[in-house]
């Protein structure tokens, strides 16, 4: 069953955190929350990362997905969670969980038996087929082995457990901010395959992999989602509301394409996302992240008005 | 004499950790984290570790900023929720004082950990394939790999390859999905199986690949744990994070606790317990000794401290170093340093210093955590 939360209270907390309680005060965080939980389909067992994933993974719970299992890779199995963690090994994660254990058991009991439906990731970069870095910007060596005796220009936080949920899970969801330099044609360090790693002849399969290639890319401006095994090119879907088709292209640096194979132009006709509806923002304010833990933080695009 | 283990942090790191030690690093993120033994280590200023880890960085973080990390072997450096890169870390890679990082993905590591557990000679992994964790080997680069003429490894914790990919011998046979719950909504679809045998990739034959990796072999594993067995029985409450493996792995394990406790309130529920009493080499109790960290069913994580120290550590090295060293360095243990430190680098609501800090953070039974911890950014 989904949440209920009554309006009473909702208005309520809204006064006292100073929010409109109205669906189109969403804010740009609450929108990716709310298009990633879409995503998600009911009993599903998915792992998500730290941050936006998670509490992605959250609201799904909460409304489209309450058969859904929540994985955190730390160790953590079916949790009902009541406090949001602020990582995959917070205790909080733990609460009402079904096991609690550690991260060969998750990873083997649940993503390597072929049971990880969706995986909920973030990266620094990702490219056209969906290749994700997380780990570094300019040369990988180190210091102590490269040339000039010096690391790479920008370390990232590595993997984590992000290369193995993007190879085993059916299908894998990222979150970004699309600008340019974050959307090469190439990644400059290929940390996990969300998607299915290039074309026909470099797909996981050509690789050995036999599971996944699903990617969904949910950024602060679009999304883009791929068809494998005919097309493993992410495509553009839906744009958000109040998004121009020109930000987008400004923002990807490879050509991009429709759903239906067409270049996109400035002036192509996108869909548009459906914004959040009361009862999902209800549920995620109220339910999910009260404290604004993450929903209180700016996108970079908020920020730069 | 089984006594004869328990010994206090100074004793222990003084004993086991010296410079250059590859130390492995218990706990996960922000839970149950040794941090009392990560601080005797600053206070004893040991540098030049060989840090191995799976699951970071908060207590990794810390021995960076006082520069005492030398390698690192790692999935992960982020701060999570705090700070997507832990900044002292990331500044070291990119300008090369620490010298040398070798990448591994959690699941792979928790395999090496697997490994290391059971004695296996190496575990096998469905992952990593395709990405670039394959293509980089910067211990191999640096000519740590391999043995030298008399027959020793190079280094006694750095394997001869960093993986090694096979087909998989029995042809996808335990790849197919083990049928638990199903139904059309869960995905469960191993799509591209047949596709997969035909690959060539790595090995120059047709087959479904599996990397193999080898066992960690750390000198020094620090865990903390809430009660110890005064022999060394240890369990865990909470999460294992990859403590239960890695534990094992290590030529010498010490481990921290709450509370050091006669062996049989441990003994009478065996089936409870993570790691059996022979395998600790050392004990240490520190009441509160994983703060700023949480331990689950003790206390929650200190979140003003981090929140202040994630703007701290983006501060000038030196800046970060005199922050340790005040905090840290000048005082003479961990009991000085709850009642003499704890609270005085950062304003939080309560404005509590010292063991009334502590007591605040202490968890409610029913959570395990304190469920009105207060977490403004």
């Amino acid at each position: 069953m989904a949440t209920h939360v009554s309006d009473q209270d909702y208005q309520a907390y809204c006064e006292a955190r100073g929010l409109q309680p109205e669906a189109d005060s969403y804010t740009m965080m609450e929108l990716l929350a709310v298009a990633v939980a879409r995503e998600i389909s009911d009993g599903a067992f998915m792992f998500a990362g730290t941050g936006l994933p998670l509490l992605s993974s959250m609201l799904a719970l909460h409304t489209v997905a309450p058969q859904a299992t929540l994985i955190l890779e730390a160790g953590i199995v079916g949790p009902t969670v009541e406090h949001l963690p602020i990582s995959v090994s917070d205790p909080r994660g733990c609460h009402m969980g079904s096991t609690v254990t550690n991260m060969a058991d998750t990873f083997g009991t649940t993503a390597l038996r072929g049971f990880c439906s969706v995986g909920i990731l973030g990266a620094a970069e990702c490219d056209r087929y969906g290749n994700l870095n997380s780990t570094v910007i300019g040369h990988y060596w180190p210091g102590g082995v490269s040339e000039d005796g010096k690391g790479p220009k920008v370390r990232f936080a590595g993997s984590g457990g992000a290369n193995n949920i993007a190879t085993l899970a059916d299908q894998t969801i990222v979150m970004m901010v699309m600008e340019k330099r974050r959307f090469p044609e190439k990644v400059q360090y290929m940390t996990s395959l969300a998607g299915n790693r290039g074309p026909e002849g470099e797909t996981k399969a050509d690789y050995g992999i036999a599971r996944g290639g699903s990617c969904v890319m949910i950024s602060d401006l679009c999304i883009m989602r791929n068809y494998p095994p005919e097309d493993n090119e992410l495509k553009l879907e839906r744009i958000y509301p109040g998004v121009a088709l020109k930000d987008v292209l400004e923002n990807v640096g490879w050509e991009l394409h429709a759903v239906e194979g067409k270049r996109v132009t400035e002036k192509s006709r996108i869909p548009v996302m459906d914004p959040p509806t009361h009862e999902e923002l209800k549920i995620l304010r109220f339910v999910v992240d009260p404290e604004r833990i993450y929903l209180g933080r700016k996108g970079k695009r908020e920020l730069a008005k | 004499m089984a006594q004869g283990k328990i010994v206090t942090a100074k004793e222990a790191v003084q004993k086991f950790i010296k410079p250059g030690t590859c130390l492995c690093v218990g706990g996960f993120s922000y839970t149950r984290r040794p941090m009392t033994l990560v601080r005797e280590v600053v206070r004893q200023g040991i540098g030049d570790l060989f840090v191995t880890m799976n699951g970071g960085t908060a207590a990794e973080e810390i021995l960076a900023a006082n520069d005492l990390i030398r390698w690192l072997e790692t999935t992960y450096v982020g701060l999570e929720g705090i700070q997507p890169v832990a900044h002292s870390i990331r500044r070291r890679i990119e300008d090369g004082s620490i010298e040398l990082i070798e990448d591994y993905s959690n699941f792979g590591f928790a395999q090496r950990t697997v490994a290391a557990r059971y004695g296996w000679p190496f575990a096998p992994l469905v992952s990593e394939l395709g990405s670039d964790l394959l293509e980089y080997d910067v211990f191999g680069k640096a000519g740590l790999r391999g043995k030298n003429p008399d027959g020793s490894w190079k280094h006694p914790s750095i394997p001869p390859k960093k993986f090694h990919v096979i087909d998989d011998p029995f042809e996808g046979f335990g790849y197919r999905p083990h049928a638990f719950r199903g139904g059309d909504n869960v995905a469960n679809q191993t799509a591209n199986l047949k596709e997969s045998l035909g690959s060539t990739k790595y090995t120059g034959k047709k087959g479904i690949k599996v990397v193999l990796v080898p066992p960690i072999m750390p000198e020094v594993t620090i865990i903390r744990a809430q009660r110890v067995g005064h022999e060394g029985t240890v369990r865990l409450e909470g999460i294992w994070g990859p403590d239960n493996e890695q534990a094992i792995a290590a030529k010498h394990l010490i481990v921290e606790c709450e509370r050091i406790v006669p062996e049989q309130e441990l003994r009478i529920r065996p089936d409870q317990n993570h790691i059996a009493a022979h395998l600790v080499d050392a004990i240490v109790e520190q009441p509160f000794g994983g703060y700023p960290s949480a331990v689950p069913n003790y206390y929650d994580y200190d979140w003003d401290f981090w929140v202040n120290y994630g703007r701290i550590n983006k501060g000038s090295k030196e800046a970060v170093r005199d922050y340790w060293r005040k905090m840290v360095v000048e005082t003479a243990d961990d009991w000085e340093f709850f009642f003499e430190k704890v609270g005085t680098d950062y304003q939080c609501k309560s404005g509590k210093k010292g063991f009334e800090r502590l007591f605040e953070l202490r968890a409610d039974a029913r959570y395990g955590y304190k469920p009105d911890l207060e977490r403004p950014m």
